[in-house]
């Protein structure tokens, strides 16, 4: 299974900021678009608040199982990293609600 | 398969298999204690009951319950700042208090020291000592704080967690004979064994596995992902307020003022619960003109785990607040807690739950075994980390249960008034669990797997007869006596000594003929090739 990987840094280093990127960026994509919905949902703030989190963990597997499948790394850091720090400036200009 | 091989094969189900082999074996071992621990929780309170045997108690009704504690607490701690009475049910026989003093006024005085939790005798009052352990509430909290100090054991616990959400959505993309699978088990085929035990114990119980999975998360969620939370409020009380309810005023008057009854109260909160009864009641400021009484209900009788709470006047009675209605998050997420805990359930699908959590527990330790049984088949690539995962499936699989087994054992055999009882029991489970891990690395690995096995056996087996011994309330008595709770438990311990022992005797028929079961690995496998067979 690791055969073809041996030797090669540049696969290893890959592999590594791949993992980077599903298990921070990951967590911090599902954190942040599931606050900017519970944020901006047309709904009572608690149930609101609630769903997301409830839900989070769903995009938060999502995510990961993606960043593994997607062979482009480019396309999975620009996509789950966009997600994240696009969603948290999003919170941050609207500020909290209560 | 490497990155590479990814480019050169990027079919979904490839992906998907890779994937969960290595999150499968990067958390796999973690996760089986995880499992088997949790699933001994589904009897944390019956556990409790088993490793305190000298208390027997008979249940009574909740109102008994609380005026006796009450009665108790006023003669003890009449000016205390808060009481906390957990009261019994069916299952918990003994009411808990635990009484938070009034802090001293003089700054430089030292704090008090914090008051230990008490048990008391529900029809009586009386306080009631036993030996000193944490009962079955040890596995509980092992399962998600991992013996590892707060918060790191949550995290790691829940980091797991989310590795098993992932390896069950990608174990089912891999897998594209589900239901055939589900009647195939070949045994004594090497390799293919191992396949078919894992999607067995998988297949079977597979909505079961993805529900413990999810909500088990959802336990902590508050942990693990408050960010909702801090992106609608300023103030997280303002969320906490909003969905449980205001806290009462927790400032006292100074004036003395008689408590009332909390009998009545109890009637008729249970009313308004629709025949629910009271799981917990604290008192703030007793014997104040400012005194609340807040009851909370149990869970015992509704899916929703997180129910209600109504605050009382202390000094009349009178019904001050009542916790909001959940809407339907609210709702969704208290259910999603009681289909974790299970705290809902009757004998019947308690036993349930408890197969079904073995049968995870299956699930985590067969794929455990596929993937080492797999990179040993003489055609594989090498792995230079093999030697080490199969050290470690030992001390998982079968090291583990010896030290659960441990822990009960030293709960018969400690003397009851040995200092810091309780923290010495939990030590011996750590010693004996890592201890014999160790130990089995000096010996050959299939040698290993049988002596270990069937050390946990004859732990297991020893149970009942150390209980008989050391205690009143041994298997012939407790059968005469109509003590199901202590017959139960000394069946189980002799069931699980049996399974471990049958293993242990499988492992050995392995060990005494290699070449056989060589062959049988090497043979090639089943011309219906599953993606997770992919080389």
């Amino acid at each position: 299974m690791k055969g073809k990987m041996t030797g090669s840094s540049i696969a290893n280093s890959r592999m590594a900021a791949r993992a980077l990127t599903a298990i921070v960026g990951g967590y911090a994509a599902a954190a942040g678009s599931v606050s900017l919905l519970a944020r901006i949902a047309p709904i009572d703030r608690a149930e609101a608040t609630i769903w997301a989190m409830t839900l989070s963990f769903l995009v938060y597997a999502g995510l990961l199982l993606w960043a593994f499948h997607e062979t482009r790394l480019a396309r999975v850091a620009a996509t789950i990293w966009g997600l994240a720090f696009g969603s948290a400036a999003c919170l941050w200009l609207l500020g909290p609600a209560l | 398969m490497s990155k590479a091989a990814l480019n050169d094969a990027p079919g979904v189900r490839q992906s998907m298999a890779w994937i969960h082999g290595w999150l499968g074996l990067l958390a796999g071992w973690i996760l089986f204690a995880m499992f088997l621990t949790g699933t001994a929780s589904y009897f944390r309170p019956e556990i409790t009951r088993w490793m305190q045997p000298e208390i027997d108690l008979r249940p009574v009704t909740a109102a008994t319950a609380a005026d006796t504690a009450v009665a108790h607490l006023q003669k003890v701690a009449p000016t205390a700042e808060q009481w906390f009475i957990s009261l019994p049910d069916a299952r918990t026989t003994a009411t808990r208090i635990f009484i938070r003093e009034r802090p001293n006024p003089d700054p430089n005085a030292k704090p008090a020291p914090r008051r230990p939790e008490l048990r008391l005798a529900p029809a009586t009052g009386e306080e009631v000592t036993a030996r000193d352990t944490r009962g079955g509430e040890h596995f509980y909290r092992f399962h998600f704080q991992l013996q590892i100090p707060h918060p790191w054991g949550r995290w790691l616990a829940g980091l797991c967690a989310m590795a098993m959400l992932t390896a069950i959505i990608s174990g089912v993309i891999t897998h594209k004979r589900i239901f055939v699978d589900f009647f195939t088990l070949r045994w004594s085929k090497g390799q293919r064994s191992w396949l078919d035990a894992h999607n067995a114990s998988a297949v079977i119980a597979l909505p079961f596995h993805a529900m413990i999975t999810y909500t088990g998360l959802i336990t902590l969620v508050a942990m693990y992902m408050p960010w909702p939370i801090q992106a609608n409020y300023k103030d997280p009380a303002t969320f906490e307020t909003a969905v449980f309810g205001a806290e009462p005023d927790a400032e006292a008057s100074g004036r003395l003022a008689a408590l009332t009854p909390v009998a009545p109260l109890i009637a008729r909160a249970s009313k308004e619960w629709g025949g629910g009864t009271p799981a917990t009641m604290v008192v703030r400021n007793p014997n104040d003109a400012a005194a609340t009484v807040t009851l909370f209900q149990n869970s015992r009788d509704r899916l929703n785990a997180r129910g209600g709470s109504i605050v009382f006047s202390g000094v009349d009675g009178r019904q001050l607040s009542t916790s909001p209605p959940p809407g339907p998050a609210a709702e969704t997420s208290g259910v999603m807690l009681g289909l974790h805990t299970g705290s809902f359930a009757g004998p019947v699908l308690r036993w349930t739950y408890f197969l079904l959590g073995l049968a995870g527990t299956a699930m985590v330790g067969t794929g455990l075994m596929l993937w080492t049984v797999k990179r040993k088949r003489p055609n594989a690539v090498p792995f230079f980390g093999i030697g080490l995962a199969e050290r470690l499936n030992v001390g998982a699989i079968a090291c583990l249960p010896a030290g659960m087994a441990a822990f009960l054992l030293a709960n018969r055999l400690l003397p009851a008034t040995l200092q810091s009882r309780g923290d010495t029991e939990v030590s011996i489970m750590f010693w004996t669990w890592f201890g014999l891990a160790a130990l089995a690395c000096l010996r050959p690995i299939r040698r290993a797997w049988t002596e270990t096995l069937a050390v946990a056996a004859v732990a297991f087996l020893a149970l009942p007869l150390v209980n008989a011994f050391t205690t009143d309330r041994g298997l012939f008595r407790s059968f005469v006596h109509g003590d199901w709770l202590f017959v139960a438990f000394d069946l189980a311990m002799l069931a699980t000594g049996a399974l471990l022992g049958f293993a242990a005797w499988r492992a050995a028929q392995i060990s005494s003929r290699p070449a056989r079961s060589r062959r049988a690995a090497a043979r090639p496998a089943n011309p219906l090739r599953e993606a997770v067979d992919a080389p």
